[in-house]
């Protein structure tokens, strides 16, 4: 901003300080000679001086009302140059259309990526001082496992001794159950430390947030809700501060609101923290004293001490850690390399999605790029129409100045109307746009249409009027009006290289295009590969329900923390649900047995037979699952068995692991018999079987090393039902709330989805992409064929009468259709050429978006050139064909 | 003659024709602000009052017309450099025009005045 205010005020200023200087001078030199003249004629030197300014008058006035000629000449002339672009561009109304069209749609898809980019990565979170706000991840690089969790000492360690962090908090986003609302509700808690709104500087919009003074060493009474949360459940009601409400069976109070706006920076379970709750971590449910092996915590976000940058906070850090690693020699095993590192909260939320929009953002520039590119290569085939125009308004005296200023002026009024139409269509066709965005892109909600967005459109068409517009500005400098009055009068404009710069243009466009296309293409394959890559598991007919079994904070208070009791309550819910119209077969899962959501936590563990430890960084998914899971969901057991209804707290605890476990972890040996041990004290589970991998997230990510429990053995309290239907399920969810509810009435049932629309929405941030990029292409390619065709159809009109000669001579209509094919596809080939060299720097850095095609597949990068040559090459013909059918007396005739 | 004549002797010039006057200066040649000046009081033996001053934005506004062209020169037998005013050709034309039409309105104003006139 500053820059560019630099630049449009420093060459008016000097304009007039310049002219400002040369009239001092000029009526200096007046007042000089005046007063020798006087002293000649017998005057004294005072009396001179005195007598040449009377003669001259007031001098303030008059060089005001000198200055006042100029500047009022300047607007003039703009005003003047504005009458006669007005003029020019409404005598040929289709250009304009078209120019207008093309630009609105370039600078429209700029400003819209724009809005996006702007608000997601580049607007700093609507925290104070956001920069110093960063986020914690335990790292083993021993065994390369990232985020493994930190334990509650480590935590405290951190927040006490490592002189790094004003404030730290652990994030610990989980699911509960809520009553004393309108109606038992499973909700997203958020469980932090005390400081935590301190730390992001948040104040309440009702009541007060917690603070220092609800430390406890469980859960603190007093909990913050969300404004959604309370319109939702307590209608909006302000009386709301001091209700008393359960959490998972535990009474809380509520203390305040968060206002609308407010959003945990940071992952969460499923959509937005609702209700945050006060922790220490270090009373119940929590062990006390903490247990520094137990990596309990899923996540910590830290505000820095002032001054201290990422880089120096993640030294001091490094040094830090080396201490801890030295005090707990049994907890910090060398190999293991255990590690904490630092990332920028804004970096972390928005790492995912960064590549795509960067990409995109690219993509979109070079669509503008490409219509000015197109925009420029129609001006001169005008311009060239107009070089006797212009030749003889220079050689009537009009500076070279005053020419450009005049094109340049009509450059950007068209530039301006592009701007003005794009933002029309954008404020438009905002929510239809805003519907395009994946729902779950990180800060969706802080995407606003604002004012700057406008400025950016204003800026983005006067700098694009002023590109496009010097291709035939700079025409004007090599302006000779001797020459070119010549020129014009025999052939009615275009001089040879007038037509090379034009050439080169449209040539640059097929090349701008081409890495457009290739990387749509990249994309398209990526997308198909995506679709083709076997799920694992049978999608169709799969519905699934979640259901929140309440955790109080004295386990022995919940009615299913016994295993008997849950597992009676899994079967009478398997049961009941059997029961349900249309459903063919049920099974019950927990949390992370849903495929496709990322629903991540992994676990360390070790094999008990072996010299392991829990610090030796293996970790794995940990999911529970009842008998039926795997054939419900259609995965194929590789080897050994699945769970049975004998698989009881009574018997043995088992386990089935998947492929990508067995890969990581148990190869060479057979795994089928190892122990596994889940943390020290607990019980070994044994492996019984190996199971073919369900993803548990995309289908373009890997699958992640999983052990599955019995639903019978384990205590998990998220609960997924699996219902396999006949066909399409009609009223299904009523019925699997109602048949819950039947065993017991007080669970939340909640996020009733159908698999498919799971596997849709993994998907819903490549096809986002794709669907953009398919379209930048296809606008690209558009503008190519726009842009070839206006070249071919111009020189074919400039040749005429050469073909009328040629054919009057004798020649075949092939031969003619040839002599116009020949340099359309030289230009083409040069384009592609060119577009191929820039194609293979270009995709390397968009290598992040593909699966399973490298950056420059082969197949893409025969088949698009060959698909764009085909087009130019229509493009081309048609042209040529018009030139056969000239008729030679004609042409001949003509001019 | 470099003594100012009373101020009750002189005449304020008509409106408009200070350009004229101007451009009919630069007819002989290049001149600078302060020749033109010295120039019009010399040749109206010092009756039009010409404030000096004034001479500067009607010069500027011809110049922007496209009337007169300026150009820092160096007076002919001094090292000196001044600002020196150009009539053109566009200036030359409008010249032209606007001494017949002066031409003909003192014509009229004459007949008017002096209707049994000599000429």
């Amino acid at each position: 901003m500053n820059l560019w205010q630099r630049i449009t005020s420093w060459r008016p200023r000097s304009a007039q300080q310049l002219r400002d200087r040369d009239l001092e001078r000029e009526l200096r030199d007046h007042l000089e000679l005046e007063a020798e003249q006087q002293r000649e004629s017998g005057l004294s030197a005072d009396e001179a001086r005195y007598a040449a300014s009377r003669a001259f008058g007031n001098t303030t006035r008059i060089k005001e009302d000198t200055r006042e000629i100029w500047t009022w000449a300047s607007l003039e002339r703009l005003a003047q140059d504005l009458r006669y672009a007005t003029r020019m561009l409404r005598r040929s109304p289709g250009f304009v259309a078209i120019a207008v069209l093309t630009l609105s749609l370039g600078i429209g898809a700029n400003v819209a990526i724009f809005t996006v980019v702007n608000a997601v990565l580049l607007r700093p979170l609507p925290f104070p001082r956001p920069d110093r706000l960063v986020r914690v991840f335990d790292d083993l690089n021993g065994s390369g496992a990232k985020d493994i969790g930190m334990s509650v000492p480590e935590m405290q360690d951190l927040r006490d001794r490592a002189n790094i962090f004003e404030q730290l908090t652990p994030i610990w986003p989980i699911s509960a159950a809520l009553v004393g609302g309108d109606y038992p509700d499973r909700i997203e808690l958020l469980a932090t430390s005390p400081e935590y709104f301190r730390l992001l500087g948040a104040q309440a919009a009702l009541g007060r947030v917690y603070g220092p003074e609800d430390a406890v060493p469980g859960f603190s009474d007093a909990v913050v809700i969300s404004e959604g949360l309370w319109r939702r459940q307590f209608g909006g009601d302000p009386s709301v501060i001091g209700k008393k409400i359960l959490m998972d069976t535990d009474p809380y109070t509520i203390v305040g609101v968060m206002p609308r706006g407010f959003r945990h920076p940071g992952e969460t379970v499923r959509n937005d923290v609702e209700m945050w709750s006060a922790c220490g971590f270090t009373g119940a449910p929590f062990a006390n004293p903490p247990v520094r092996a137990a990596n309990l915590l899923p996540g910590v976000l830290g505000r820095l001490k002032p001054g201290l940058t990422l880089h120096e906070a993640q030294a001091k850090l490094d040094a830090f850690t080396a201490q801890l690693r030295l005090a707990y020699p049994n907890d910090y095993p060398a190999a293991s390399r255990w590690s904490l590192r630092l990332e920028s909260v804004q970096d972390h939320l928005t790492e995912k999605v960064r590549p795509t929009l960067i990409v995109l953002l690219a993509a979109v520039g070079f669509v503008l790029l490409i219509a000015c590119v197109n925009i420029a290569s129609l001006l001169l085939a005008r311009s060239a129409a107009r070089v006797r125009e212009l030749a003889v308004r220079q050689a009537l005296g009009a500076s070279r100045g005053r020419l450009v200023g005049q094109l340049l002026t009509e450059s950007a009024l068209i530039s301006l109307a592009g701007g003005l139409a794009a933002i029309a269509v954008l404020i438009l066709m905002k929510n239809s746009l805003l519907a395009l965005v994946p729902a779950d892109l990180p800060r969706l909600s802080e995407v606003h249409f604002d004012l700057r967005i406008v400025a950016v459109a204003f800026l983005l068409s006067v700098f694009t009027g002023i590109f496009f517009g010097l291709a035939p500005a700079m025409q004007v400098s090599s302006l000779d009006p001797n020459r070119d009055l010549k020129e014009a009068g025999r052939t009615g404009g275009g001089s040879a290289r007038h037509n090379r710069f034009r050439n080169t243009l449209v040539a640059a466009e097929i090349a701008l295009s081409l890495v457009l296309l290739i990387a749509a293409g990249l994309l398209m394959r990526s997308f198909w590969d995506v679709l083709q890559t076997n799920p694992g598991i049978d999608p169709r007919n799969l519905t699934i329900a979640q259901i929140w079994m309440p955790a109080p904070n004295n386990p022995q208070a919940s009615p299913y923390q016994k295993i008997p009791a849950r597992s009676a309550f899994v079967r009478e819910v398997l049961r009941r649900a059997s029961l349900l119209p249309g459903v063919e077969q049920v099974a019950m899962g927990s949390l992370n047995s849903i495929p496709f959501v990322n629903g991540r936590a992994p676990r360390a563990f070790y094999f008990a037979d072996s010299s392991d430890t829990a610090r030796d960084g293996k970790t794995a998914e940990l999911g529970s699952v009842s008998p039926d899971y795997f054939r419900v969901v259609k995965a194929s057991l590789v080897r050994g068995r699945a769970f049975t209804d004998d698989d009881t707290d009574q018997k043995h605890r088992v386990a089935v692991v998947n492929e990508a476990f067995v890969q990581r972890y148990s190869t060479p040996s057979d795994p089928l018999g190892r122990l596994v041990r889940l943390g020290a004290g607990a019980n070994d589970v044994q492996i019984v079987g190996i199971v073919a991998n369900i993803p548990d997230d995309g289908l373009d990510v890997p699958a992640s090393p999983h052990i599955y429990l019995s639903v019978f053995q384990s205590s998990g309290l998220d609960m997924t039902l699996y219902l396999r239907t006949a066909s399409d399920p009609g009223a299904l969810r009523e019925a699997v709330v109602q048949a819950v509810h039947r065993v017991d009435p007080t669970l939340p049932v909640f996020g009733v989805r159908g698999m498919e629309d799971l596997l849709a929405a993994s998907m819903v941030r490549r096809r986002f992409a794709l669907f953009l990029m398919g379209t930048f292409a296809f606008l690209a390619l558009l503008l190519v064929v726009i842009g070839i065709y206006g070249l071919m159809s111009y020189a074919v009109s400039q040749h005429t009468q050469e073909f009328g000669i040629r054919m009057a001579l004798g020649a075949q209509g092939r031969d003619i259709v040839v002599l116009v094919l020949r340099p359309g596809l030289l230009l083409t080939l040069s384009g592609v050429l060119t577009g191929l060299a820039g194609a293979v720097a270009v995709t390397r850095l968009m290598s992040s978006l593909l699966f399973g095609v490298s950056p420059t597949d082969p197949l893409t990068f025969l088949a698009v050139p060959a698909l764009l040559a085909l087009v130019a090459l229509v493009a081309c013909y048609v042209p040529a064909r018009r030139a056969v059918r000239v008729d030679p007396t004609v042409a001949l005739r003509y001019e | 003659m470099t003594v100012p004549k009373e101020p009750s002797n002189r005449i304020e010039l008509l409106q408009g024709t200070l350009d004229m006057l101007i451009l009919r200066t630069l007819l002989f040649g290049r001149a600078h602000g302060h020749q033109i000046a010295r120039h019009i009081q010399r040749t109206s033996n010092d009756v039009l009052q010409v404030e000096h001053g004034s001479l500067y934005p009607a010069l500027h506004r011809l110049e922007r017309k496209g009337w007169l062209t300026a150009k820092w020169e160096s007076a002919t037998n001094q090292r000196r450099e001044f600002k020196y005013y150009r009539l053109t050709a566009a200036g030359k034309k409008h010249l032209a025009a606007q001494d017949s039409k002066w031409k003909q309105l003192a014509g009229a104003i004459t007949r008017v005045m002096e209707p049994a006139g000599e000429n």
